[in-house]
């Protein structure tokens, strides 16, 4: 595939030969909502570390927004993992911080100067989805549910206005409700960014779905 | 032996990407981890030092007077070589290892078996960055000031307390005390707790980050580690700043060539 054709791709994982004919491989358009089912746990690991740590396994090729990520020198690499987003099926926040202080960390790392703006965007991200933002902000993740965490994360993510979101399948033990509820992030997400790409990585019956 | 080496070859890296990098403390997340250490390991320990200080400082004067049957202008001679030299530097390291040594590497280790540090990573932050940088720099700043505080009160309460207990007349060694102590023996102390914080510091965030594996198991041992490491290195540090300074070590029993 020539350079000019991976424009339109927003995540490309293909594992060395081997691997790929046991496993598969990824190759994901840009925009709109993606599922991808049946991941094994080996090849998850694998496709996460080569998207988020940039450590592709042995001769694996990495696609990323139009990017070919064995082309690029370090620093390109570097810039376009900053438009990427993780988001853990536990959240992955940080115990001692609170929910506040867990949205803020990334902005305070990565762009100080919109921290000063960031309290008015983050209640209007969760208010959608969380009855209470004042109590959510206030509590540690322990203190929290399992919704709240990712809840947390999400609107973590959402601050930092990234082009493509991998996000790990919901939690067990959520209600009915608050998956119904959760299941509404990639859409909202959309809503405010069109030209995002918004992957879920599912449990289930193998494949790659268009999801909305 | 090699596990030696490793160590301490990880806490000089480690020492030198603080050097390097502590230009992250202007980020408001680093800034606020500072912020925090310094009131942790300094400000909350003030109220255990009080009563040991005064002690310490009563102690030495009364042993002075009524052992040795001293004068008081001796007797606060021997309170400024002991307390502003070497004891109020040594209580207040031992007090940052007991409280923060064992508090850093214990939260840090713990971060690092429940994938935190991970967590960290996929947000491109640096551990080091975030966690190491801002409690090195901040356990070395409040080891100082706790110094300076330790100092205070175990002279000013040393001399508080033998004026009220043995009856030595507490102008007399006011005015002796004055006449005897310089600001070059606060700005020995100062710098040297300043690198004996900043080695508590490194020691501690060293084991914190590489626990001995990734079970739960391994939070206490990193804990240990660090406490006995950061004892030893006080120690350590103490006699070569003596050697240096002095041109003596361990009470004269290394002298310096003259």
């Amino acid at each position: 595939m020539s350079a000019a054709d991976l424009s339109g791709v927003a995540l490309g994982y293909e594992p060395p030969v081997e691997q790929a004919r046991r496993e598969g491989r990824i190759w994901i358009e840009a925009g709109g909502s993606h599922v991808l089912r049946a991941l094994g746990a080996g090849f998850k690991s694998a496709l996460l570390a080569a998207v988020l740590d940039l450590r592709p396994r042995g001769d694996a090729r990495v696609v990323i927004l139009g990017a070919e990520m064995g082309a690029l020198d370090a620093r390109s690499r570097e810039a376009v993992r900053a438009q990427v987003a993780f988001l853990p099926a536990d959240g992955g926040l940080i115990s001692n911080l609170n929910g506040w202080e867990n949205i803020a960390l990334p902005l305070g790392f990565h762009a100080p100067r919109q921290l000063r703006d960031a309290a008015p965007r983050v209640y209007a991200l969760l208010e959608p989805f969380a009855p209470d933002v004042r109590a959510l902000l206030a509590r540690l993740p322990e203190e929290m549910t399992p919704y709240e965490r990712v809840l947390t994360s999400y609107a973590r993510m959402r601050l930092g206005r990234p082009r493509l979101v991998l996000a790990e399948d919901l939690p067990r033990g959520l209600g009915a409700a608050e998956r119904q509820r959760a299941g509404g992030f990639a859409a909202a997400y959309l809503a405010d960014c069109p030209e995002g790409t918004f992957v879920r990585l599912e449990d289930g019956a193998q494949g790659t779905d268009e999801a909305d | 032996m090699i596990g030696v080496y490793r160590e301490l070859e990880g806490s000089m890296r480690l020492a030198a990407h603080v050097l390097r990098r502590f230009w992250v403390l202007k980020l408001p997340p680093v800034a606020e981890e500072f912020a925090r250490q310094v009131y942790f390991t300094g400000a909350s320990a003030t109220a255990s030092v009080v009563v040991r200080g005064a002690l310490v400082g009563t102690l030495i004067i009364a042993y002075v007077i009524e052992v040795l049957n001293a004068d008081a202008a001796l007797a606060v001679r021997i309170l400024v070589w002991v307390v502003l030299r070497e004891i109020g530097p040594l209580i207040a390291a031992v007090l940052v290892i007991q409280r923060s040594g064992t508090a850093v590497a214990t939260e840090l280790a713990l971060m690092k078996v429940s994938g935190e540090f991970s967590n960290l990573r996929h947000l491109r932050i640096d551990p080091q960055d975030y966690l190491a940088v801002p409690r090195v720099l901040g356990i070395a700043l409040a080891n100082a000031a706790l110094t300076v505080y330790v100092q205070f009160i175990a002279v000013g309460g040393g001399m508080l307390l033998s004026a009220l207990v043995i009856h030595v007349s507490l102008g007399e060694m006011a005015e002796s005390f004055f006449q005897l102590a310089s600001p070059l023996d606060v700005l020995y102390s100062v710098a040297k707790s300043l690198l004996f914080g900043a080695a508590i510091g490194v020691i501690a965030c060293y084991h914190g980050l590489n626990p001995p594996g990734n079970s739960i198991n391994a939070v206490p041992k990193a804990a240990i580690s660090a406490v006995t490491q950061a004892t030893l290195a006080v120690m350590l540090l103490n006699v070569v700043f003596a050697y240096l300074v002095y041109g003596s070590a361990l009470f004269g029993l290394f002298t310096a060539a003259a």
